[in-house]
């Protein structure tokens, strides 16, 4: 179990008087870096990789746009998608064009040339299982909980092999959760990792996590779901950005940086580019709630 | 032939005048209304600057020639007893002081000769007992052996809510705590806001932080030894208070008067019962409670032998749809022999269990999720002291503890289908042999030396992991798996940890002390956050993971002034640590089979100045301590690989308390600390993934920033009750106030996205207490 938040639930309980605020801190500055934000899938819609540039720590709105690189991606049998910058910073390919990313199995390089270094990532699109079902419950107030219903999904994991998963859920088109954006459910075969999650049906809590308990739907809402197969690397990637963005408390762990998949043109770890390639196989699935 | 006479007559004399016969006075000394032992009282003849001090047991072995003696026996809040003996033959002599009568006078802060600051060979030793920890202001009204050990030099922690302690730049891990001779694994309930032990229970906390004696292995930075009381022999007596958070109670008496004795003490805390009436039906079933118990039974079966018996247990239970619950168990067995005058034994046995258990109580049982985890430990001591003269004591013995290691034993369901999601047992055998003599060269100069060995085996049945190399910092991949049976070896380490200590007399009221020791410690606590929780993982050295090792000098200087009513110290100490874990950038602490890949070794240093002055006597008694202290660490993969702050790192202490006795009915107390912010990892700069703003540090450093400054000030006032003269049942009422001036002292400092405005981030402090808490409780005894 990672993040485990009941140490919250506890220190909630027990702490009479300890408290948060914010406090002003002089911060050193460091040097702007290329930041790749690279998520594809395999559908027939407009797949978008966006460039920026890091900022001071504090800089307080939103980080600058990087334009000047060339970005493609390979696939298969050297087949070669171009993607072009709508000049702020998205750069986009239309499937329309050379099709979608979509054979199972294979793996897809990142191609980009930024100041003239070569940088390359490579993501193999895995299977994705299919949403079996959704089913919708009333569920009454609790401690931590409104009133209110209570959607789940099922799905089984794909067995003899080690998946890993990000599962986005939506309540009437928009994020489920828009009130912390670092709230990622992402899972291990069936479960939180451990030899025995391959092949089980996902676990409660991560079937579950797909309501918000603050929020939940109410009739005539649409709760919708969207489960994305990943890398290793990928998830990795992921589990590190929920560990340093939901950082604090008693149990925090030492801030590090996150570990990039954007490798140097001889396939070695570099620092100067940050972010993350992935590609994901997508299934979806919703539900509307009927009194 | 005269002449040949008379030289034979004159050597015959001679030889008789050297050859004189000695004889040994032995016995123990006891505290006259409890029979308690005096642990270190002091046997003396002041005449000849002879004397001795009783050991752990209260048993004393003083040998002298033939002759008569005044011998003096006494113990600081006790009247001294002066025996007139006649030493003819071996004598075994019990001594029983009286306690002080009147307190008011003399106030009692520490539990031995202050001659001892000056006159022992001891030193970074730091000594408190029971009526001490009871003045000291706490949290909440709970007085508090650990939190008073926190006001001695060269200790501090990371803050409120971490459960260990740091000494001399050593990690939580490194102290070794014991219960009556047996090891504790996480000394506090409540993750460090209270300790597991009952003040009313523990007779004498002694806490060595360097020149640690070759009896003592296992651990790197300190021991914590911490003797509860045997039991008062003559009469039926009991102690108790009821407080905010515990009641107390603890019931001693004899058995059979002078031979037999018990003593139980238990406490529990109620916050859950009072609440009950206040919740909402769905938390009627919620848990959260916290208890310890300790009884132990003692009985004199001659005036050679000995036995105890004891057993401590403990637990913190929380639940509200899950349950969490861990706690420490352990029983202990001793038997003291005395095999003469000069030889005495002590063979403890004890079995102790350390477990923690989580659990998910879903109505539902096809989902549900459950996971113990145990470090069970059993283990045999024999310990001898052998008081060969009085100017050489030789103590030697041995220790063997077998290890059994519960990582984890964990289950899920999911929608009705099971697994098992355990990890491997792991079994270790920890020896460790030793040898010390303790001896007075001239009248000025006293050397401790010795040595222990200590060899460690990780046995199997179990697996043998080899990990291939890799970029450090990054995790390693797992190349080989070997299964090894039972009992058979995976992996095995011995090292011989030299002890040396020696104290010179300047004068009278002064000396000069100085020590060096290597101590080696195989079991680490695997934890990469800030503070420890409960369900951090202790594993044993492995084939992967090397023994600690760390080489510590020490030199101070001591002096006593106004005839023993101040004692004071200043002592510098430096240490030097090898293979120190740390943890690779976002490593898997948790059910993780190849944890080993994730942990890195390096080194360690850390040095200090500790000073220390103490007030024995008089109606206003205290002590100041202050610290000026550096711990780090260079590990290949962290900060480049240049040396960096330890997360404890605190640059100055400062510690005062005192008390003041105002007249016979109120006395108060207040304590006042300052210490150097710890360190933290800062970002410099912000990028964005997928909306989330994500802090970077362009350096890779680790540990570049301070937190601000902690300091607070604690005050009590004590009420007893002028009808308490001459009643048996005596209460008093202690009022008191943590953080009288509320200071939020932050405990770390966080980054996050500010929830209305996603673009901004901002720095979030985060302190665990921020304000003035205020407590009563009630105490008594009868």
């Amino acid at each position: 179990m990672k993040n485990i938040k009941i140490s919250y639930l506890l220190i909630a309980l027990v702490s009479l008087a300890a408290c948060e605020d914010p406090i002003d801190l002089d911060l050193d500055s460091g040097r702007s870096q290329l930041v790749v934000d690279g998520f594809l899938t395999n559908e027939n819609t407009i797949q978008t990789i966006r460039l920026t540039k890091s900022a001071d720590y504090f800089a307080n709105v939103p980080t600058p746009d990087e334009n000047n690189a060339q970005v493609r991606v390979v696939g298969p049998a050297g087949v070669i998608y171009n993607f072009q910058t709508d000049d702020n910073g998205n750069f986009k390919y239309n499937p329309a064009a050379n099709g979608a990313f979509d054979s199972i199995g294979y793996a897809y390089k990142l191609e980009l040339q930024y100041n003239g270094i070569d940088y390359i990532s490579t993501s193999v699109l895995n299977p994705v299982p299919n949403i079996d079902s959704m089913t919708v419950s009333l569920e009454e107030d609790e401690p931590g909980s409104e009133e209110g219903y209570y959607t789940q999904y099922y799905a089984r994991d794909i067995a003899g092999r080690e998946d890993f998963y990000w599962t986005k859920a939506y309540k009437n088109g928009s994020p489920a959760y828009p009130e912390d954006p670092t709230f990622l459910i992402l899972s291990v075969d069936a479960a939180f990792g451990g030899e025995g999650a391959d092949g089980l049906p996902f676990i409660l809590p991560i079937r579950a996590a797909i309501t918000n308990e603050e929020e939940p739907f109410e009739v005539g809402d649409t709760s919708s779901v969207e489960l994305f197969s990943l890398n290793e690397n990928v998830y990795e990637f992921l589990d590190q950005v929920t560990i340093q963005a939901q950082d604090g408390g008693l149990f925090s762990t030492p801030p590090a940086n996150i570990r990039s998949n954007i490798l140097d043109a001889a396939g070695n770890e570099q620092e100067e580019v940050l972010g993350v390639f992935s590609l994901s196989a997508v299934s979806r699935s919703e539900i509307e709630i009927t009194p | 032939m005269n002449k040949l006479l008379t030289i034979l007559l004159g050597l015959l004399f001679s030889i008789s005048l050297f050859s004189q016969e000695k004889y040994t006075i032995s016995g123990y000394v006891k505290a006259g209304e409890s029979g308690e032992e005096l642990i270190g009282a002091t046997v003396a003849v002041r005449a000849i600057s002879a004397g001795v001090s009783a050991n752990v047991y209260g048993f004393y072995s003083l040998t002298l020639p033939e002759g008569t003696y005044e011998v003096v026996y006494s113990y600081i809040g006790y009247g001294e007893q002066t025996k007139t003996i006649e030493l003819k033959g071996n004598i075994q002599l019990n001594v029983e002081l009286t306690e002080k009568a009147n307190q008011l006078e003399v106030v009692e802060i520490d539990a031995e000769g202050a001659e001892n600051n000056v006159k022992s060979v001891e030193m970074s030793i730091n000594k408190i007992d029971s009526k001490t920890i009871k003045k000291i202001p706490a949290l909440l009204g709970e007085a508090d052996v650990v939190k008073s050990v926190l006001l001695l030099p060269g200790v501090s922690t990371v803050g409120e809510g971490s459960t260990g302690f740091n000494v001399r730049g050593g990690g939580i891990d490194q102290n070794l705590v014991l219960l009556d001779e047996a090891p504790v694994y996480n000394s506090s309930h409540l993750f460090g806001f209270f300790s597991v032990f009952n003040p009313d229970a523990v007779k004498n906390v002694k806490l060595i932080k360097g020149g640690i004696a070759p009896e003592y292995g296992g651990r790197l930075s300190s021991i914590l030894d911490v003797r509860m009381k045997e039991g008062n022999k003559k009469k039926f007596t009991g102690t108790g208070g009821v407080g905010v958070i515990f009641s107390r109670l603890s019931l001693e008496g004899p058995i059979v008067k002078d031979k037999t004795s018990f003593i139980v003490a238990g406490r529990r805390s109620y916050a859950d019962v009072l609440m009950k009436p206040f919740l909402r039906s769905n938390l009627k079933d919620s848990k959260f409670y916290f208890y310890d118990l300790t009884a132990k039974v003692n009985h004199q079966i001659n005036k050679n032998n000995r036995v105890f018996l004891s057993g401590y247990f403990g637990r913190d239970v929380f639940g509200s749809g899950f349950i969490f619950d861990w706690g420490n168990a352990t029983a202990t067995a001793r038997w003291n022999h005395i095999f003469n005058d000069k030889l005495f034994m002590n063979l403890t046995a004890f079995y102790s269990d350390y477990d923690y258990a989580f659990g998910i109580e879903e109505d539902d049982p096809r989902d549900d999720f459950k996971w113990e985890s145990s470090i069970v430990s059993y283990s045999l001591k024999p310990d001898f002291s052998y008081y060969i003269n009085n100017n050489n004591t030789l103590k030697f013995g041995g220790q063997s503890i077998y290890y059994n290691f519960k990582p984890a034993e964990a289950s899920f369901s999911s929608d009705g289908e099971s697994n098992d999601i355990s990890l491997p047992e792991k079994f270790a055998l920890e020896n460790g042999l030793y040898i010390q003599n303790e001896q007075k060269i001239g009248s000025r100069l006293t050397v401790l030396y010795g040595a222990r060995w200590s060899f460690f085996s990780n046995l199997g049945k179990g697996d043998k992991q080899t990990f291939g190399d890799t970029i450090p910092g990054v995790r390693r991949p797992l190349e080989s798996t070997e299964p090894i049976g039972k009992n058979k070896i995976i992996a095995s380490y011995n090292n011989l940890e030299p002890r040396f200590g020696l104290k010179y007399d300047l004068d009278e009221v002064s000396s000069v002390k100085a020590s060096y020791n290597r101590m080696s410690q195989y079991l680490h606590l695997i934890s990469n956050t800030v503070a420890s929780t409960p369900i951090d993982l202790w594993l044993p050295t492995t084939n992967n993971i090397e023994p600690q090792i760390a080489d510590q000098v020490a030199v101070g200087y001591f002096r006593n002034f106004a005839k023993n009513k101040y004692e004071a110290s200043a002592e510098v100490y430096y240490k030097d640590f090898q293979n120190q874990i740390d943890y690779i950038d976002n490593a898997d602490i948790f059910f993780n089979r190849e944890l080993a890949g994730d942990l890195l070794a390096g080194d360690g240093r850390a040095y200090g100045l500790e000073l220390f002055v103490k007030k024995n006597q008089g109606k206003l008694g205290g002590w100041v301590s202050y610290t000026l202290a550096r711990t780090e660490r260079k590990v290949v993969g962290i900060n480049k690989g240049d040396w960096y702050p330890t997360r404890f790192d605190r640059a100055h202490n400062l510690s005062v308390v005192s008390s003041y006795d105002f007249n016979d009915k109120w006395s108060f107390s207040a304590n006042f600390v300052f210490s150097s912010g710890t360190p933290a990892t800062f970002p410099t700069n912000r990028y964005e993934i997928q909306n989330i703003v994500l802090p970077h540090n362009v350096e890779s450093a680790r540990n570049n920033y301070r937190i601000p400054t902690y300091h607070r000030l604690d005050v009590s006032a004590t009420l007893t009750p002028r009808k308490n003269v001459g009643r048996k049942w005596q209460g008093e009422w202690v009022f008191s106030i943590y953080n009288v001036y509320s200071r939020k002292n932050p405990f770390s400092i966080f980054f996050q996205q500010n929830a209305d405005d996603p673009n901004q981030t901002e720095a979030i402090r985060f302190a665990v207490i921020g304000n003035f808490v205020p407590a009563f409780s009630y105490n008594f005894n009868f």
